[in-house]
């Protein structure tokens, strides 16, 4: 039996429900884990050493900065699990600095919750397994779990959301009708179920690593007649200023 | 080889002749989804789009499925799933099936790809004739005619189609139907003739196939694929929708605790993987070499084994980027003056 524990930082918390929208597959994946710690499924925690540990969420807070380091010192294998904990997500994107944002919204620059600015913890710490998703696609987690559980190093998808979508044959809607579609820059493995449902991908994937081309996609979507201000906030929404161009 | 025989079947007798096919197999046929069009399953003639300009994914797919499950795991025994049923893809066009042939070269070459094997053996094939549109090029690789590759291709006639029989089931499938079929008359062939003539007049894109491979010898730090390498999004929609890209990844997936499956799906060489062997070398590092690389496979990487593009136009309709194949060859020839 392999020990597991799952970690929520500052998130929506829906990477982790995603987790029990497993439904009966669970029973697949408690035959090899024993759950030491997950406070969406039970209140039983044990501190332990883990074998894995998957952790959702931003650091956006000095509480989610010790669970984190916690976590990642007494856990052989880590999985940076949602695109908040891979990428920063939305509360990443948000720009500024923390004192700026408390003096705006609260009228004062103190800071007694000790919030950080909110960064995607592979900023913190090095990972073994980075699956992003807002939310990732469940069925991605239950390969990784499995994988590990098998002794497989669970493989790294490379490829963008335009290969799911060709795989499955969908109309491309940005060539054939305009619309934005984040799909040939952002990383797949969620089989393109935005262009399914035919609207864009809005990138809660995160960039292509290495050979994503922002650029040549902003100057697609220009010619297409959407502005640059318009643009440059789709291209930051999940993945903070990654996508430079 | 196989004696040709050109048979004409009238208008009328078109759509009895159609449902006759079934009883060679589930027929499939290009169908309109949207703005794109798609080989499905049909029941009748009326789904059909005869006059489709290219369906997104090519006839390939019968054969090589997008996701192709091999093999199951099962008590610890991997055990074959694929069960093969006859299909008939009817309204193939001629780029596709010189596609097809491209594919058989790779495929049932030794060693033999089973899964393509078989189902190549329980398809027939019927042609269509067509008019290019602006982004067809078959006329200048040659691949705008068949002469083989097919059980039957039907060429369009004011009232009907002349048929061309290219196969012994071509032939089979004729003799069941003799009563549908008539004799074509000088008429029809005079017609046959007038469309191919106006059919060759109306291509808008060439390529220069002269001296190509030697050109791209000379080419490899051509500042043209650096141009490229900059718009070009490295997406590989241009190798999903190839008739002649080969290239695919096998992975395990797990079905519960103990079962899983082993799948294939395309690749493309666009991705970091593709080039990466053991030790984490990578033979092609970069968006530049992945792009450059595209062009020498389709157009030169094993001279003795011809091209591997058919002009079929698919790379351009369906790159973001707009990037058209003639087009980088042509600037990369211009660029070597
Ligand atoms: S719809 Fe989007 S994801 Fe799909 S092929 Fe087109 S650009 Fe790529
Ligand atoms: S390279 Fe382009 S034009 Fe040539 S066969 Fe492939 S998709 Fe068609
Ligand atoms: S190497 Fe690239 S271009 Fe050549 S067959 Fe494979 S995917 Fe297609
Ligand atoms: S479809 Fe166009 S942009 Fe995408 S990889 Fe091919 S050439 Fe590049």
């Amino acid at each position: 039996m392999l020990k597991l524990g799952v970690f929520e930082l500052t998130d929506c918390g829906g990477c982790a429900l995603n987790i029990l929208f497993l439904y009966e597959k669970l029973f697949d994946i408690i035959k090899f884990y024993e759950i030491k710690e997950f406070h969406m499924a039970s209140s039983f925690k044990e501190h332990d050493h883990l074998d894995v540990a998957i952790i959702t969420g931003t650091v956006s807070c000095q509480r989610d900065l010790e669970l984190l380091k916690r976590v990642r010192n007494n856990s052989n294998y880590v999985i940076a699990l949602g695109t908040c904990a891979t990428h920063g997500d939305v509360q990443g994107s948000v720009e500024g600095s923390i004192r700026e944002k408390l003096e705006k919204v609260y009228g004062s620059r103190a800071n007694p919750m000790k919030a950080l600015d909110s960064k995607p913890i592979v900023e913190y710490v090095a990972v073994d397994y980075a699956l992003p998703g807002c939310p990732y696609d469940k069925d991605e987690v239950y390969q990784v779990l499995m994988d590990i559980a098998k002794g497989v190093e669970p493989p790294k998808k490379d490829y963008p959301v335009c290969i799911e979508c060709k795989l499955n044959e969908y109309e491309c809607v940005l060539i054939k009708r305009g619309i934005p579609c984040l799909g040939p820059i952002t990383l797949g493995g969620c089989n393109a179920i935005c262009v399914k449902s035919k609207v864009g991908c809005i990138g809660c994937r995160g960039p292509l690593p290495k050979e994503a081309n922002p650029a040549s996609e902003f100057e697609i979507l220009k010619e297409l007649g959407y502005d640059e201000e318009y643009i440059r906030k789709k291209f930051k929404t999940f993945a903070r200023g990654e996508l430079r161009w | 080889m196989i004696i040709l025989r050109y048979v004409k079947l009238p208008s009328e007798n078109f759509e009895e002749f159609f449902n006759s096919l079934k009883q060679w197999g589930e027929i499939n046929a290009p169908v309109k989804q949207g703005n794109i069009y798609s080989f499905k399953k049909v029941d009748s003639l009326k789904e059909v789009s005869l006059d489709y300009t290219r369906t997104m994914l090519p006839p390939k797919k019968f054969f090589v499925k997008p996701r192709d499950e091999l093999l199951k795991l099962k008590e610890g025994k991997w055990e074959e799933s694929n069960g093969t049923k006859p299909v008939v893809l009817f309204g193939v066009h001629s780029c596709d099936i010189h596609g097809l042939q491209i594919l058989d070269k790779v495929y049932l070459d030794e060693p033999v790809d089973i899964y393509y094997k078989k189902r190549r053996e329980n398809s027939i094939i019927i042609g269509i004739s067509c008019m290019p549109d602006e982004y067809c090029f078959c006329k200048s690789l040659g691949t705008d005619f068949a002469m083989t590759g097919f059980d039957l291709f039907l060429h369009e006639l004011p009232d009907g189609y002349l048929v061309r029989v290219g196969s012994v089931k071509g032939h089979e499938i004729v003799w069941a139907n003799e009563g549908v079929f008539e004799p074509i008359s000088e008429e029809d062939l005079k017609y046959f003739r007038e469309f191919e003539e106006k059919r060759a007049n109306s291509f808008k894109r060439s390529l220069n196939k002269e001296g190509l491979a030697d050109m791209l010898d000379l080419a490899f730090e051509s500042p043209v694929w650096k141009k490229y390498e900059k718009i070009c999004l490295g997406c590989g929609n241009c190798n999903m929708v190839c008739p002649t890209c080969r290239c695919y990844e096998v992975c395990d997936l797990w079905v519960n605790a103990y079962e899983g499956v082993r799948v294939r799906r395309y690749d493309s060489c666009f991705m970091e993987s593709h080039g990466l062997v053991a030790g984490g070398h990578n033979f092609r590092p970069t968006r530049l070499d992945r792009f450059r690389h595209r062009y020498y496979c389709k157009s030169y990487f094993d001279p003795s084994a011809g091209f591997n593009c058919v002009g079929c136009g698919r790379c351009d309709e369906f790159c973001p980027a707009k990037i058209e194949h003639v087009k980088v060859l042509d600037e990369v020839r211009e660029a070597l003056k």
